[in-house]
């Protein structure tokens, strides 16, 4: 039997090779201490006993008002994200704003998209203070990065018929935009603020850890102390609370997108 | 110079009168960024309250040509006028006032389907409205009272809070009739109207522009792709084959042979709607 | 016009309307009372700092670069702990994957389980997992490098189980028709016909990997973010903001890179 011989995917073990020398080199890079993996399991059993054998719930209406505060921040944050977003993302579409405005609008967002919130917010801070406002704010510009991406994208994905009409009755650009695109691209764009909203209420705590206030901001104290049934709690505390509010959330965002669909279907008697 | 018609009242027609306005081409070529030449050196006079169909296989340039008269598409060279206009010279402001006397219907209806029926006809007010009263969609009695008048001529007014992408292609169409016709425009271009709808809608909608060019006096221009409804209901025939006219004369009488000249091949069964 | 229109009644669409502005309103509304534990919003505080934060503004505007040669082995660092923990994560990943989709894992309880176990990994922050582990095994690079092996596998998971779910799975019939086990049938089939978007969700945390192990540092966990804070303690903005600058290229390089190789795949 001839076996015609097996193709040498070059290219494939290339990569490979590429992504096997890059691993070995930064593993080797980082100097990590052996013992110290050795030990890790026993370590993780240890502290995960001291954090959740008996989490210490007296400080639990402590971290409620400091959660609140994260979400707060979260909230302010996507408002004001949202709300910038819209109006620099809609001139960043194409057949909205001509090219001298959407290149430049673009390189913005890419550069925000690079710069991580914490930066933004130690940067803030020189002017606003170690304050939840600081925090919101970060959240907000950081957002303009992702946020207006979509944006300019929900927009050039949809259908363009409509604001050829108003321009074929004489609207202006303006009159376009809040009569032949507003209403196809808003659903969408109301629903992707919501899910700004579920990211900002995880980077909110993380924005705590630098000082802003919050649930971040109790967690490092109480690290620091090595408070480790408190820290337990606190834990237990975030988890339950992303968790329940990407329920929630999650939930109003699929009735957005399917409400749009299914009141028309109820017209159609 | 276009000559001015005079104004010519319309027994029975429901509003006031209009002033039909003609339409005229002079050696208009339109080259788009990519090279393609869709329309080459086209010239032609349109006399008002003419119904003219102009027909061509897709990519013959009837849809550039139709962009061409309201200045949605530039042209290269040459000048297009309509009424006391001359398209290619106008901008902003200007050519927006000449497409508010310029209504257009176009065949994937091109409604907001997640807005009102009544927002999308209001559409039609825009170029008479002030922008931040359209931002809120708030509108004057006079043009609220338009719009509805718009939407019972075409047999819509019950569906006018509905939501328009609840409607069936037919109703939307009409819908987007009555939107052209709230403009209370000189000229109706109408581009490839039929073309997604079912043959007994298609003649409906035929049958509302013949009876916007005969009640209302108003200059048509209408791209289509088929024959038959050429034939039926234009009284002037305009026969485009890659971006140059190649007929033009009366569309009753056109011969089966004018059209295999018109499409550059014999003819098909799909080059009639039928019944 | 001289005929009356009769006009069929409007809906009532106010009442719904009004409801979603007053509930945006008042969560709005109880986010900014700061006795709640909301954000106060105050603007006089930007007014009150001005004078100072004019002059730290001004040096943010002049980097200095003679910080340049210290932040080339920490950055070195962050890029290190970026590609081993993006590794490592894949190879955790994967396998995770295929159990967490429906078509490679018909067993609703384990699927169940898996997703639950990784939304919960999901729900706290990267940030917060880097300052517990630091108090757990000490400042340095390995705290860092499981962050970004929790956060990784969270995220890669969550993507590639739910395109293995939405995509079209006739190709497991003739694996299974041949009465082959679930784990053979999905080694042949569900693995390369899965593949392009197991490495573009890779790619995809890579680049989010570089972004945040910039910051790990921050809390101790090795990298550039230690420099960061550095700076930062000592009122060094001049020098804070060459490294912002630096990691702003970086991270945009490395986002050029993984676009084009995820272009690649397609």
């Amino acid at each position: 039997m001839r076996v015609p011989t097996k193709p040498r995917r070059l290219m494939v073990r290339l990569v490979w090779l590429v992504v096997g020398l890059l691993f070995v080199g930064s593993f080797w890079g980082l100097d990590l201490e052996w013992a110290k993996i050795g030990e890790l399991p026993s370590d993780v059993v240890h502290y995960f006993g001291l954090m959740f054998s008996d989490p210490d719930w007296s400080k639990l209406p402590e971290a409620l008002f400091q959660t609140w505060r994260s979400v707060s921040m979260a909230w302010v944050g996507a408002l004001l994200g949202v709300a910038l977003s819209t109006l620099l993302g809609i001139p960043a579409a194409e057949g909205v704003g001509p090219i001298w405005i959407r290149l430049p609008l673009r390189w913005l967002f890419a550069v925000i998209r690079a710069v991580p919130e914490v930066i933004i917010a130690i940067i803030l801070l020189t002017v606003t203070g170690l304050t939840p406002f600081t925090g919101a704010l970060a959240l907000a510009i950081g957002g303009i990065g992702t946020h207006a991406k979509w944006t300019y994208e929900t927009i050039e994905a949809t259908p363009t018929g409509a604001g050829e009409a108003v321009k074929a009755a004489g609207g202006n650009l303006l009159q376009m935009v809040r009569w032949g695109l507003w209403p196809s691209a808003s659903p969408e764009l109301m629903s992707l603020g919501l899910y700004r909203f579920e990211i900002n209420v995880r980077t909110s705590a993380v924005l705590g850890l630098i000082g802003v206030g919050g649930i971040g901001d109790m967690l490092t104290g109480y690290v620091q102390f090595r408070d480790w049934s408190v820290v337990g709690m606190l834990i237990i505390v975030v988890i339950v609370v992303t968790m329940t509010i990407d329920a929630v959330s999650g939930r109003i965002r699929r009735r957005i997108m399917e409400g749009a669909k299914s009141i028309e279907l109820d017209r159609i008697v | 110079m276009p000559e001015r018609t005079p104004h010519t009242e319309v027994e029975g027609a429901e509003s006031s009168a209009f002033v039909a306005w003609p339409i005229e081409l002079d050696g208009v070529t339109v080259r788009y960024p990519n090279g393609v030449v869709a329309l080459n050196n086209v010239s032609l006079s349109i006399a008002a309250g003419e119904m003219v169909s102009v027909v061509g296989l897709s990519g013959s340039g009837k849809s550039t040509m139709i962009r061409t008269i309201n200045g949605l598409v530039p042209a290269t060279n040459g000048t297009v006028t309509v009424g006391p206009h001359t398209v290619t010279t106008l901008r902003g402001k200007a050519l927006r006032e000449l497409r508010g006397s310029v209504g257009m219907i176009f065949q994937g209806f091109n409604l907001a389907d997640r807005a009102s029926v009544y927002q999308n006809v209001l559409v039609g007010r825009f170029a008479h409205t002030a922008t931040w009263k359209t931002m809120l969609g708030m509108a004057s009695s006079e043009d609220r009272e338009i719009v509805l008048r718009a939407l019972d001529s075409v047999g819509m007014l019950e569906k006018v809070w509905g939501r328009a992408g609840a409607l069936s292609g037919g109703q939307k169409q009409r819908i987007a009739i009555a939107r052209a016709l709230s403009q209370e425009p000189e000229v109706m271009l109408a581009d490839e109207p039929v073309a997604s709808l079912d043959p007994p809608t298609a003649h409906a909608v035929m049958t509302d522009l013949e009876r916007i060019n005969t009640e209302r006096g108003l200059t048509v221009l209408v791209n289509l792709h088929l024959m038959d409804l050429a034939r039926q209901y234009t009284t002037r025939m305009i026969g485009l084959r890659a971006g140059e006219v190649v007929y033009d004369g009366p569309a009753t009488t056109a011969t089966d042979a004018d059209f295999e000249a018109i499409y550059g091949r014999p003819i098909q069964s799909r080059d009639r709607l039928g019944k | 016009m001289t005929n009356t229109l009769v006009l069929p009644p409007k809906p009532r669409t106010w009442p719904r309307n009004v409801g979603v502005v007053l509930a945006l309103a008042a969560m709005t509304l109880l986010t900014t009372l700061p006795r709640l534990g909301g954000v106060e919003i105050d603007l006089g505080s930007i007014a009150r700092n001005w004078s100072n934060a004019a002059e730290r503004i001004g040096m943010l505007l002049q980097p200095d670069l003679s910080i340049l040669p210290r932040t080339i082995e920490p950055m070195f660092q962050t890029l290190s702990m970026a590609i081993v923990g993006t590794v490592l994560a894949a190879a955790l990943a994967i396998p995770l994957s295929l159990w967490a989709a429906r078509p490679t894992n018909p067993n609703g309880l384990t699927r169940r389980a898996v997703r639950f176990v990784l939304n919960v990994v999901r729900a706290v922050p990267d940030l917060v997992y880097a300052t517990i582990l630091v108090a757990m095994v000490g400042v340095g690079t390995l705290p860092g490098v499981i962050t970004l092996i929790l956060f990784d596998v969270g995220i890669v998971v969550k993507l590639v189980s739910e395109s293995i779910d939405s995509a079209d799975s006739a190709y497991m019939e003739g694996g299974r028709a041949a009465g082959g086990t679930q784990t053979q049938i999905n080694k042949v089939t569900a693995l390369p016909q899965s593949w392009p978007v197991i490495a573009s969700q890779v790619l995809y945390s890579l680049e989010l990997n570089v972004r945040i192990s910039a910051i790990l540092g921050i809390v101790g966990a090795g990298g550039i973010g230690r420099l960061i804070d550095e700076v930062r303690g000592f009122y060094r903005y001049d020098a804070l903001s060459t490294i912002i600058i630096e990691i702003l290229v970086v991270v945009l390089i490395i986002e050029v890179v993984s676009n084009y190789l995820r272009k690649r795949l397609r």
